[in-house]
């Protein structure tokens, strides 16, 4: 755990005050750490992985001993630890074993602490360099696209797009220029696998997954004859084809913590963003004007000058209910004179 | 006028920016995301593995512009600007949301009374000189009086009379109200109440001055309204106890001396730490491209211009 730190000057006060919480966050800086082996073909994708994640990226060029799905381990608390001292909330940890080749573990911090983790394994794999096409400009922001039913459907693989955009497009912006998008980060799989043999395997039987297949691409953007431009892919690289493995879920308590909103501000509430806007609007003036449902009227109940003559019903009601007035009046008198007389007695 | 053949040639020279799915594509501008819930084609993808992946991204993607395309714009330098709608997708956060800072004893009664916030100028016009100089700080309009180079003094003075280092003081006195209001609010903050503190403090000199005399008070005056001193009520543990509880006290007392609390001669507290300031400040001011790394805290959203 660390200590925390008094500035001793303005410029360290900023660079603390930068890492503070913010309302709208920065990206997340990504830390990748080699495990105690790694070998060609990790080593290779974390590099392809970083320079796309780049200037939002630290590499660990020393190996590490860390197995993030060992509850006995320390490596909870090196994460912890690694996570205050980088400024960091996502780390890609690449470690491959005779019983697990190839691994990729995904882990996602909330408030320097370990939020949720997913592991793949990397079945096959296309360097950056080895496809000879033009490259994306480091740190521009990619389009993602993800596609299958089964990221709607398979909490697995919910987490795992969410890990995704969390790793590449986590930022929040309120403008970008259009000119300016360069490449796109797809991410697909296979044809699903009928459920009844996914249920009968058990949970821990990854083979019934289907395969992720990571591509990215450049874009170009051609005239179209129309506002929108036709679009054309080329493959950047990496491609990556990937197979889930292990994987903790974030624990609720914290999750619910870590998808707070901040509050929306009353502009913002104007314009009608984070509800449903009905029957609201704002005028040219600048007003916001609401429009309210009063039920139906009924104008037969409406109360008019009151007059003898145009009371309705019939009779003999009528005359019983002059009758009761008569008694009403009466029991009135009595009262207001023992109210009188008490009033008297009070003043004595 | 027969168009069709122009038609037809403008369909040859442009290729369709539609897109037909089955169910239709989730786009999300705010994090330019598309998510295609459609099932995966088996016939297509086992026929070219590269072709069907490369064929739905592109489908995606062309959606994905067609709706950022559709967005209002705003001109800047380097083109137009899409201003993109908050996101929709929910992601978890890396820290906590930041705590509202608690409010000043100011901005309390401000609220109370709907004072609005004014900011004032850090400049003001001066008469004399004809420019705006500083209200204070250098050259400031509030050392004019201790700086000018002739002062009048009024008939009656005294001998010692200054009148710079009167200004000066006054100035002085000024600066220091505020420095100690300023750490009154960060001792509210805390939330401790200054007051409570400091009525302790007094009732507990009180005390010890009341039984500080020769017959530890017995003969004073008694005061009206003063509350009689209460003394340290003893109590004394029972002879004979279990085992098990003798135990419990001898090692609870044992560990109480050993503490850190009761300690005479404290170790001095190791000054380093692992976090390297110098170091945190050069990598913010790497990722920002050299700028200050609170100013990126300090303009918020305003950082999506240009090519990202």
């Amino acid at each position: 755990m660390l200590r925390t730190i008094k500035p001793k000057n303005a410029r360290s006060k900023r660079a603390l005050d930068a890492r503070l919480p913010k309302e709208v966050e920065d990206p997340r800086t990504t830390v990748f750490v080699r495990g105690v082996h790694t070998g060609d073909v990790l080593n290779g994708v974390m590099r392809d992985l970083m320079a796309l994640k780049r200037p939002h990226a630290i590499a660990f060029s020393k190996k590490n001993d860390i197995h993030p799905f060992d509850a006995a381990s320390t490596s909870t608390a090196s994460l912890e630890f690694w996570a205050q001292k980088n400024d960091a909330s996502l780390f890609v940890i690449g470690q491959t074993t005779k019983k697990r080749p190839h691994g990729l573990t995904f882990v996602r911090m909330f408030d320097n602490r370990v939020l949720d983790m997913l592991e793949v394994g990397i079945e096959s794999w296309v360097s950056m360099a080895d496809i000879k096409t033009p490259k994306s400009t480091p740190g521009n922001k990619p389009l993602m696209h993800f596609a299958s039913d089964l990221f709607d459907t398979n909490p697995r693989f919910a987490q795992l797009k969410s890990m995704l955009i969390s790793l590449f497009n986590g930022e929040v912006i309120d403008s970008i220029c259009l000119a300016g998008l360069e490449h796109v980060i797809s991410v697909s799989l296979g044809p699903s696998v009928p459920t009844s043999s996914s249920a009968t395997a058990g949970a821990e039987d990854f083979s019934a997954l289907p395969t992720v297949h990571i591509r990215t691409y450049t874009a170009r953007l051609l005239a179209s004859g129309t506002r929108v431009p036709r679009v054309e892919l080329t493959p950047m690289g990496p491609s990556l084809d990937m197979k889930l493995r292990r994987h903790t879920p974030p624990d609720p308590e914290l999750l619910k913590h870590a998808m707070q909103k901040p509050k929306l501000k009353k502009t913002d509430i104007e314009k009608g963003v984070g509800q449903k806007r009905k029957n609201k609007e704002v005028d040219e003036m600048g007003d916001l004007r609401g429009r309210i449902h009063v039920g139906k009227q009924d104008l037969n109940k409406l109360q008019t000058r009151k007059m003898k003559g145009l009371k309705g019903g019939d009779v003999e009601t009528e005359e019983r209910e002059g009758e009761t007035e008569g008694q009403e009046e009466q029991e009135e008198e009595q009262d207001t004179d023992r109210r009188k007389k008490k009033r008297r007695r009070d003043s004595d | 006028m027969d168009v069709s053949g122009i038609i037809a040639s403008n369909a040859a020279k442009y290729q369709p920016v539609e897109v037909e799915k089955e169910t239709p594509l989730e786009v999300d501008p705010g994090l330019l995301l598309v998510t295609d819930l459609n099932p995966i084609d088996q016939e297509g993808y086992n026929a070219n593995l590269e072709e069907h992946l490369q064929s739905l991204a592109r489908d995606g993607v062309q959606a994905l512009l067609a709706s950022l395309f559709s967005l209002p714009t705003q001109r800047s330098d380097e083109g137009p600007l899409a201003q993109l709608p908050p996101p929709t997708t929910a992601l978890p956060r890396a820290k906590p949301l930041p705590k509202p800072k608690p409010p000043t004893k100011w901005e309390q009664f401000a609220a109370a009374k709907g004072i609005q916030h004014r900011k004032r100028d850090k400049r003001v016009w001066d008469e004399e000189r004809q420019d705006w100089v500083n209200r204070w700080g250098r050259d400031g309009k509030n050392k004019q009086v201790e700086e000018q180079w002739i002062t009048e003094v009024p008939a009656n003075a005294d001998v010692d009379h200054d009148p710079r280092k009167i200004a000066r003081d006054e100035r002085k006195a000024k600066v220091a109200k505020n420095e100690k209001q300023r750490l009154g609010n960060i001792a509210r903050a805390q939330g401790a109440n200054p007051r409570g503190v400091r009525k302790e403090e007094i009732e507990r000199t009180l005390t010890t001055a009341r039984i500080s005399t020769a017959s530890m008070g017995k003969f004073d005056k008694k005061l009206d309204g003063e509350k009689k001193v209460r003394g340290v009520k003893r109590k004394f543990e029972p002879t004979e106890k279990s085992l098990s509880e003798e135990k419990n006290t001898s090692l609870a007392l044992i560990s109480k001396m050993g503490s850190e609390a009761k300690k005479m001669r404290r170790e001095p507290a190791a000054e380093e730490s692992v976090l390297n300031v110098r170091k945190a400040v050069r990598f913010a001011g790497k990722t920002r491209g050299g700028a200050a790394p609170a100013r990126g805290a300090a303009r918020g959203r305003g950082r999506g211009k240009g090519k990202r």
